[in-house]
């Protein structure tokens, strides 16, 4: 039982990493352009997408393939931006029907393309630690690593530098920051860019572990959406614990609950956390 | 033909009475398609089995869909939810919802849904009771349902309530410095506005004749969104619009599915970008403009 335990916890913080670093682009885009981008979870998919085409058609080895299919989830995210989300800025509502829209335009061109059958790529990297009774296996060791590493890096980059302290005075107040100096176009062009192309690491990632379907995204930019607030919208560290504090919940609550509520179980903490702590868990209080 | 305009009558209610919510009071709820399935299946599960006439069931129906609302819309109000967050606690409950109704399989059949085969019925002179059949029946039958929920909207708005709510919506604050019980306001309007979207809900079941968990899905709230941002928040005539645009529009054009959803998705990104206050919020200003 308690190596049951013990592994539930392990696979779902694993898991909950995944929703951490869509989180945290979900954080970075609404704190400094007040847009919840709903259709991060699509750049995530491209990246899963591209990474199997690099991969398996185009016989990239896999290390090397994530690194242009995040790239290219960045470029699809550049051109949203260019192309749209620069006239929804501030809006929520119209941010949120842009990437309504987006969601259905990217998803159903890549169900065009490679049809809604899962697809799975070959083992990157087989066999599996173990830890007492516990086994790991160690591509989704790597994973969570690589997660941790990035999500750290990006609080690493931005506390306490001057491109930091200038996003969070554009958040804060947009018109006294551009007065500051800040060049706020770019700043938000480069948090769209990060941002997409931060999930679609994510999705590269994802491949290697899960099969692919073109739905992919939709679970978990809400999953994503629930970890940044559970964190606390705009704490950096936050959309990574939130996410792990999620996955652990959702995998620890189908070992004592009903499997089938595992959805639920995520959405009831979140709930009461929201109501009784709106900042969330480590988001700031004022 | 008929068919696009009955389900554009169908959605019509369901965008009418979001926006009541919405585009009126300013509460972005995503418990609207939750009460919307949920009142498909009471309906269709009381005629089942109560053997109780449709327009009998859809009473209960609408009770349990205010009762789901107070509770809900209690939470959120008391502890002041706003915007986002709001949004993303009525989604959470509606999500719990939908994962009842598709482990539930005893009674909702799960994710295979239930088959209405049964139709309401209406009495007629002459004839006396007929089941409303064919897509003539259906059009008038939909077109009433959706006059009378315009109507009822309308009548609240016109009201003290309906002031009240454009109050809250414009500031919470000054509304409360006002006099206005905010929180009992708000309730109202969600209440309401579940109400009327909870005869959408089966009548919609009944058109089909087939009920799923997919009524309740995150989706269908997006969809009914992208209907009352498309035509104008708070404007009756704008969620009609809306509701009639995407319907009709991917329909009317012969093209694969992925191609329609394509399609879809570039109507809402363009108008959105054309037209960021809806096709009703763009032509008022228009015609504002032109009368100064």
């Amino acid at each position: 039982m308690l190596s049951l335990v013990a592994g539930q916890v392990l696979n779902g913080a694993i898991v909950g990493s995944m929703y951490g670093i869509i989180a945290l682009g979900i954080t970075l885009t609404f704190g400094i352009t007040g847009i919840v981008n709903f259709a991060l979870g699509e750049f995530m998919m491209i990246g899963a997408y591209a990474t199997f085409a690099l991969a398996e058609r185009g016989g990239l080895p896999y290390p090397v393939a994530v690194v242009p299919a995040a790239l290219i989830a960045a470029a699809a995210g550049y051109v949203c931006n260019k192309a749209f989300f620069r006239f929804t800025r501030g809006n929520l509502v119209n941010g949120l029907l842009v990437s309504i829209g987006l969601i259905s335009v990217f998803e159903s061109a890549v169900l065009w393309y490679w049809s809604a059958t899962p697809i799975e790529m070959h083992y990157v990297l087989p066999g599996a630690l173990r830890l007492g009774d516990v086994s790991l296996p160690k591509m989704k060791l790597l994973v969570f690593a690589v997660i941790v590493v990035v999500i750290a890096l990006t609080y690493a980059a931005l506390a306490g530098t001057w491109l930091g302290r200038a996003s969070f005075a554009y958040a804060q107040n947009a018109e006294a920051a551009t007065l500051m100096g800040v060049h706020t176009e770019r700043l938000v062009t480069a948090v769209m860019l990060y941002s997409t192309g931060l999930a679609g690491l994510g999705g590269a990632l994802y491949a290697s572990l899960y099969s692919l379907e073109p739905s992919l995204g939709g679970v978990y930019v809400l999953k994503g959406m629930e970890a940044a607030i559970l964190g606390g919208i705009g704490s950096l560290m936050g959309s990574l614990w939130g996410g792990v504090i999620l996955g652990v919940i959702e995998a620890v609550g189908s070992i004592f609950l009903p499997t089938a509520f595992r959805d639920a179980y995520g959405l009831a903490v979140l709930v009461a956390i929201l109501l009784f702590r709106p900042a969330g868990l480590f988001g700031d209080e004022s | 033909m008929l068919t696009i305009f009955i389900y554009t009558f169908l959605s019509g209610i369901l965008a009418v009475t979001f926006d009541l919510i919405f585009g009126f009071t300013g509460q972005l709820s995503m418990f609207h398609p939750a009460v919307f399935g949920l009142s498909a299946y009471v309906t269709h599960l009381l005629v089942l089995h109560a053997r109780l006439p449709f327009w009998l069931a859809t009473l209960p129906a609408a009770a349990a869909a205010v009762a789901l609302a107070i509770v809900v819309g209690s939470i959120c109000f008391k502890f002041r939810l706003k915007t986002f967050y709001f949004a993303v606690v009525t989604l959470a409950f509606a999500e719990m919802l939908r994962l009842i109704i598709v482990n539930w399989n005893s009674v909702t059949n799960g994710t295979l849904g239930l088959v209405v085969s049964g139709k309401p019925t209406i009495w007629w002179p002459g004839t006396g009771l007929v089941a409303i059949r064919g897509p003539v029946a259906w059009y008038y039958l939909t077109l009433a349902a959706l006059g009378a929920t315009v109507l009822i909207c309308a009548r609240v708005l016109a009201s003290w309530m309906g002031r009240a709510f454009g109050a809250i919506r414009l500031n919470e604050d000054l509304a409360r410095t006002l006099g206005i019980n905010v929180f009992r306001y708000k309730l109202v309007s969600f209440a309401i506005g579940n109400a009327l979207a909870s005869f959408a809900g089966g009548l919609y079941g009944y058109y089909t004749g087939y009920i799923d968990p997919g009524y309740l899905s995150i989706n269908q709230s997006m969809e009914v969104l992208a209907m009352v941002l498309l035509g104008g928040q708070g404007t009756l005539t704008g969620p009609v619009v809306g509701s009639f645009v995407l319907t009709a529009l991917p329909h009317v054009i012969d093209l694969r599915a992925e191609a329609r959803a394509i399609l879809y998705g570039a109507i809402l990104i363009f108008t959105i970008l054309v037209m960021p206050r809806g096709v009703v919020g763009t032509l008022r200003a228009w015609r504002m403009r032109r009368a100064a």
